[in-house]
């Protein structure tokens, strides 16, 4: 595969690579695995950075919290510094999180907490929908705020929170969330499961400052193609499943909403998208 | 507490379950060796255990039956994995030797186990409150200041410090030795950063 290369960096436990490597690949990038063992020097050979979703060192401890104080995460914090894309999805936001790099200058100041659930607890999975809000996002570039993107979510601890009160609204405030948990018709989900954590303000993607790191929960390489979104999802990217599918063959392989987040990193990285 | 004799039973306001695995604690395992080789304040970390912590409040009955009511019960333990050890009493001695820091750890607002009280009611007929957390028992190397280091270890701030506990959406209290607050949850030293909701 051609294209600036992407490393996929994959902690023990984590189990998304393979999926996110395709959705790299699909949006014109060379996604391509670095698992933990190898040299943290060695990550200054790619153009951007992908830390997936799962488990990573079985959520040991606190979700994310262990892989934060690992020596590859140290030296994501320096590459992110210097301006290279780094998303973490799911696990990745978690460890994104935990390590301070979002929202900003490697101070905890958030966290990704239990799911709030009226009447449950844990693991909770649905697909959602997503409202892009005006950033300065590498992800989210090329897409109008206002786009609504229904994705996947899937976790048991994806809260976005803080113990210092405001600073969640005042984060939104300052452009640093992306991607917010929205109704199919485009407001703001306002309670579950829309909202499907109870994360304050609907955030579902928090990134830093300078938009090149983003946390987000829900998971964009499991809606690659059309024949992927939920039978529950109407609207506009509802239609466009059922037409795929009804026309056979490959055409559930047609582009899906979570493609965009991938297209947005590669438009970033010069590559021209067809 | 005062406790008020019931023909066989003794009802009291507190009893603490501290619920320790039998085989060797991945999670403890991982915990101590990111602390020594991560960070400053592990270095002198010389054993980290992980306890489960229950805290019931209400009626509850005497010793012998409260250790038979968390035994039969999977809201609470896994005997065949897991060893239980029931504090009835202020005064009985926790499992923890008298040299270890220990670190209560508890998401803020989630501490209750309603499955456990229901479970609970249905079994005895009385309405108790549940608590879960984590308490995390930590040995130190002789001449380290080892309130210090576990308070050091405790609450996450950046990826060189603090690892037990975030404290955007978790509390912890620290405590010692055998006998750590009675009760532990219901008036814990909460911690969270300045300007906490």
């Amino acid at each position: 595969m051609s294209g600036p290369r992407v490393a996929v960096v994959q902690m023990p436990g984590v189990n998304c690579e393979a999926e996110t490597v395709r959705a790299l690949e699909r949006a014109g990038l060379a996604g391509e695995i670095f698992r933990w063992t190898r040299a943290a020097r060695e990550l200054a050979d790619f153009a951007a950075y992908v830390l997936p979703g799962g488990f990573s060192y079985q959520d040991r401890v606190r979700a994310g919290s262990l892989a934060a104080k690992h020596p590859l995460v140290d030296a994501l914090a320096g590459r992110a510094d210097a301006g290279a894309p780094v998303l973490g999805i799911c696990n990745g936001a978690q460890v994104l999180v935990e390590a301070g790099l979002v929202p900003d200058g490697g101070k905890v100041e958030v966290a990704l907490a239990r799911n709030r659930m009226p009447g449950r607890t844990g693991y909770f999975t649905r697909w959602v929908w997503c409202r892009v809000e005006e950033t300065a996002c590498v992800f989210t570039r090329g897409l109008a705020p206002g786009t609504l993107l229904p994705l996947p979510a899937a976790h048991g601890e994806g809260r976005f929170t803080s113990g210092k009160r405001g600073r969640i609204g005042a984060l939104v405030e300052a452009a640093q969330a992306p991607l917010r948990y929205a109704t199919p018709a485009g407001g703001l989900a306002e309670g579950f499961p829309a909202n499907p954590n109870g994360a304050e303000a609907a955030v579902a993607g928090l990134c830093n400052r300078r938009g090149n790191v983003l946390a987000l929960m829900p998971h964009p390489e499991r809606a690659l193609d059309l024949g992927q979104v939920s039978r529950g999802i109407g609207g506009e990217w509802g239609m466009k499943r059922d037409r795929a599918l009804a026309a056979g063959g490959g055409a559930g392989f047609g582009d899906g909403p979570g493609l965009a987040l991938f297209r947005g990193l590669a438009l970033h990285l010069g590559v021209r998208v067809a | 507490m005062s406790p008020r004799k019931d023909g066989d039973t003794v009802e009291a306001a507190v009893a603490q379950a501290f619920v320790e695995t039998r085989s060797e604690d991945p999670e403890a395992v991982s915990a101590r060796e990111v602390a020594r080789v991560r960070l400053a304040a592990g270095a002198k970390l010389k054993s980290l255990r992980r306890l489960r912590l229950f805290e019931l409040a209400g009626a509850l009955p005497a010793r012998r039956e409260l250790e038979d009511l968390f035994h039969r019960s999977t809201w609470f333990y896994n005997p065949a994995k897991e060893r239980c050890t029931v504090r009835a009493t202020g005064a009985d001695a926790a499992p923890f030797s008298e040299k270890e820091a220990l670190v209560l750890v508890v998401d803020r607002g989630l501490e209750r186990r309603a499955p456990a009280e229901r479970w609970w009611r249905h079994e005895t007929g009385s309405q108790v409150e549940v608590r879960e957390g984590v308490v995390w028992a930590l040995g130190f190397e002789p001449g380290a200041d080892a309130a210090r280091e576990a308070a050091s270890l405790a609450a996450v701030t950046d990826r060189a410090h603090g690892l037990l506990a975030n404290p955007h959406f978790q509390a912890w209290s620290a405590s010692a030795g055998v006998h750590p607050p009675w009760p532990w949850f219901t008036a814990p030293k909460r911690r969270a950063p300045k300007g906490d909701a």
